[in-house]
């Protein structure tokens, strides 16, 4: 995995420079369909973040402890997951070096300002309960005989005893902020999904039922990608068990809530409403929503728990199909509703490619893409690899 | 509706009622533009009068006009919209921008400060009538060969046009790779730095047909508050209550 990823920051890197020496410029989307394919990964990782939002919610709601020891690979996944996203949508922006504006200058009327205080106070809540979950093993490894001491030493800020109390200290730490985590993550990807749905004439996304969607499509991406890493990093099978049976359910009650979404608006019968949909049932990508997103990414997995519940083996490779596919539910939400144009006639009126609403991502696209998505699993797999993520003895540099 | 034939060029009576409102209060001017959709006939001149004024490279269009044909054959014809900004008074744009780079002015028009833009395109989506563009950096003369020799070549044919600054704003915007306005949402303003030496915006000095009328609604004496009155007046879209300061007459 480690050299796919190494081979896909090479290539991906013509992107980046491409990206860099000339913007936009050699980008799909345009006026009439501003945002492509990286605000489509953008939203998919903003989802694959919510895996520690489910632990959370089954171990402080639902009271299963067993989670507890999954903490720490849930948390650093979010950090992971955090990091792509927030590239994705950095390299998305026209002037990048303004960012300082959101501090200088923010519209609090404006859902992207909020978006931006929920994402840091996500990243601000998950780098603290990383650090205080990891922190016992950090000062550990810095005092045993093993290369990358130093490296132990200074993520450990120094601290070269820990104690009953430390320890008790960080496990109250860890708690509260997994409790603010519950609120926060609500407001997080609640705020995701508000962020469309407050958009006049946009038909599909100015619906109430968006930010629930949201949430719901986060718990779904981010529990199967986190019940995933679990069966392949933890080996527990009955932690398997518990969250394969939530992210079934999750499954179930998402695909409850699409078909309820297609019921009504069709039923509705608005012509923009039904232009949006036949877009995604009918369109050119329609392929994407059949067979990627429901045989691939609904009816294999639903198929995979049903008849193995039980089965670690089955519940591992259903979650891998929804992760994997769930990029097509992101672009079925994003590029259909976008390309209805809201004055009939405007595509005919002045020629340009910016100009159409028809949207092929180009290779630059998906260069930048496999770049920052390689990127991640680089990050993620030296973590798993140098520090204490798992919990076990292996890992520090002289095992690299 | 029926008028008899005003005795001066209706531009120099906007012109007046401009000068006279530009004299005046400026903080209570509230401009407004009209569009006769019976006099346009759908010649682009507004379209390619103020891709001149502003420079506008490709990709960015202000004010497209959009053709639609009614009927059916022998009974058909033609019917023609041009929509600029509608400078709303409740811009759903204005609400989305997250750094206040978009906002509406003292005299009710829609701006864009160019050195604060983010690029984020959130405008762009929000607006419901597709009134903005995004500057992706494009040049007409992008393909055009550089031969040595007697030809005129890419340096010679962007200096006659694209690589002339734009004035928009009061301030001129040398068109370079990255900045500003390249990254930037960009749309119509009325030409602002034409109304504020006293000129009619681009568009309407352009109109072949004198279908396009613009000045001071506050000013109950302007052709514009008379044209107001009209029982043909309507916006687009008005459901949304966006309450457009671009108005059609039917």
């Amino acid at each position: 995995m480690a050299i796919i990823a190494v081979l896909g920051l090479i290539i991906g890197c013509f992107g980046m420079a491409d990206r860099f020496i000339y913007g936009h410029l050699h980008t799909g989307y345009g006026s009439y369909m501003p945002w492509g394919l990286w605000v489509v990964f953008y939203l998919f990782f903003v989802g694959l973040t919510a895996g520690a939002f489910l632990i959370t919610i089954m171990t402080y709601v639902f009271g299963v402890t067993r989670l507890k020891n999954v903490g720490t690979l849930s948390a650093f996944t979010v950090l992971v997951a955090l990091m792509c996203e927030l590239i994705f949508v950095s390299l998305d922006l026209g002037h990048f070096e303004r960012i300082y504006r959101f501090i200088v200058t923010p519209n609090f009327s404006s859902l992207m300002t909020w978006f931006v205080i929920f994402t840091n106070l996500m990243l601000i809540i998950y780098l603290l309960e990383c650090f205080f979950l990891i922190r016992e093993k950090l000062v550990l490894w810095s005092t045993e005989n093993r290369s990358g001491k130093a490296f132990y030493r200074l993520l450990a800020l120094g601290k070269i005893e820990y104690t009953a109390k430390d320890r008790d200290s960080d496990h109250r730490i860890v708690r509260l902020l997994s409790i603010i985590s519950l609120p926060a993550g609500l407001l997080f990807y609640g705020t995701n999904g508000a962020f469309f749905a407050i958009l006049q004439n946009r038909p599909i996304w100015n619906s109430a039922m968006t930010p629930l969607l949201f949430i719901l499509a986060a718990l779904l991406s981010g529990g199967a990608l986190i019940t995933f890493l679990i069966s392949v990093f933890h080996s527990d099978d009955e932690i398997a068990r518990v969250l394969g049976r939530a992210v079934f359910f999750i499954l179930v009650v998402f695909l409850l809530l699409e078909f309820i979404q297609f019921f009504v608006g069709y039923k509705t019968g608005l012509t923009s409403i039904m232009t949006s949909l036949d877009m995604i049932v009918n369109g050119p990508y329609s392929w994407t929503f059949w067979v990627v997103h429901l045989l691939v990414g609904s009816l294999i997995p639903l198929f995979l728990f049903a008849t193995g519940i039980n089965s670690p083996k089955a519940i591992t490779w259903a979650c891998l199909l929804i992760v994997v596919t769930f990029v097509s539910v992101r672009f079925n939400f994003l590029i259909p509703d976008l390309a209805v144009y809201k004055l009939e006639g405007l595509e005919q009126t002045f020629s340009h490619p910016r100009l159409r609403t028809n949207y092929t991502p180009s290779v630059n696209e998906w260069l930048v893409s496999v770049w920052i998505i390689s990127l991640g699993i680089l990050v993620f797999i030296s973590g798993i690899r140098w520090l204490p993520i798992l919990s076990s003895e292996k890992g520090g540099l002289n095992n690299g | 509706m029926a008028r008899i034939l005003p005795g001066e060029d209706l531009l120099i009576r906007m012109q007046r009622d401009m000068k006279r409102s530009l004299a005046a209060d400026r903080a209570s001017i509230k401009w407004s533009m009209i569009i006769d959709l019976a006099k346009c006939a759908g010649c682009h001149a507004c379209t390619i009068g103020c891709v001149a004024e502003n420079k506008l490279p490709p990709g960015v269009v202000y004010r497209p006009v959009i053709e639609e044909e009614v009927g059916i054959y022998p009974n058909v014809r033609r019917r023609f919209l041009p929509r600029p900004c509608m400078h709303c008074q409740n811009p759903p744009c204005t609400k989305v921008c997250p750094v206040h780079a978009t906002y509406q002015n003292e005299q009710g028009v829609v701006v864009i400060d160019y050195n604060r833009c983010i690029g984020c395109r959130y405008c762009l989506v929000a607006c419901p009538y597709s009134a903005r563009t995004s500057d992706f950096g494009e040049w007409y003369t992008s393909d055009t060969p550089n031969p040595e020799g007697k030809m005129v070549g890419r340096a010679k044919a962007s200096e006659s046009y694209e690589a002339i600054p734009a004035t928009e704003y009061g301030k001129q915007w040398p068109r370079r790779a990255h900045d500003s306005p390249v990254g930037n949402a960009r749309k119509c303003h009325f030409c602002l730095h034409r109304v504020a030496v006293g000129m009619l915006p681009a568009c309407v000095t352009t109109c072949v047909g004198r279908a396009t009328f613009f000045g001071n609604r506050s000013d109950t004496q302007s052709l514009i508050s008379e044209l107001l009155g009209s029982p043909r007046i309507h916006r687009l879209k008005e459901e949304l209550g966006t309450k457009p300061s671009v108005y059609y007459l039917r």
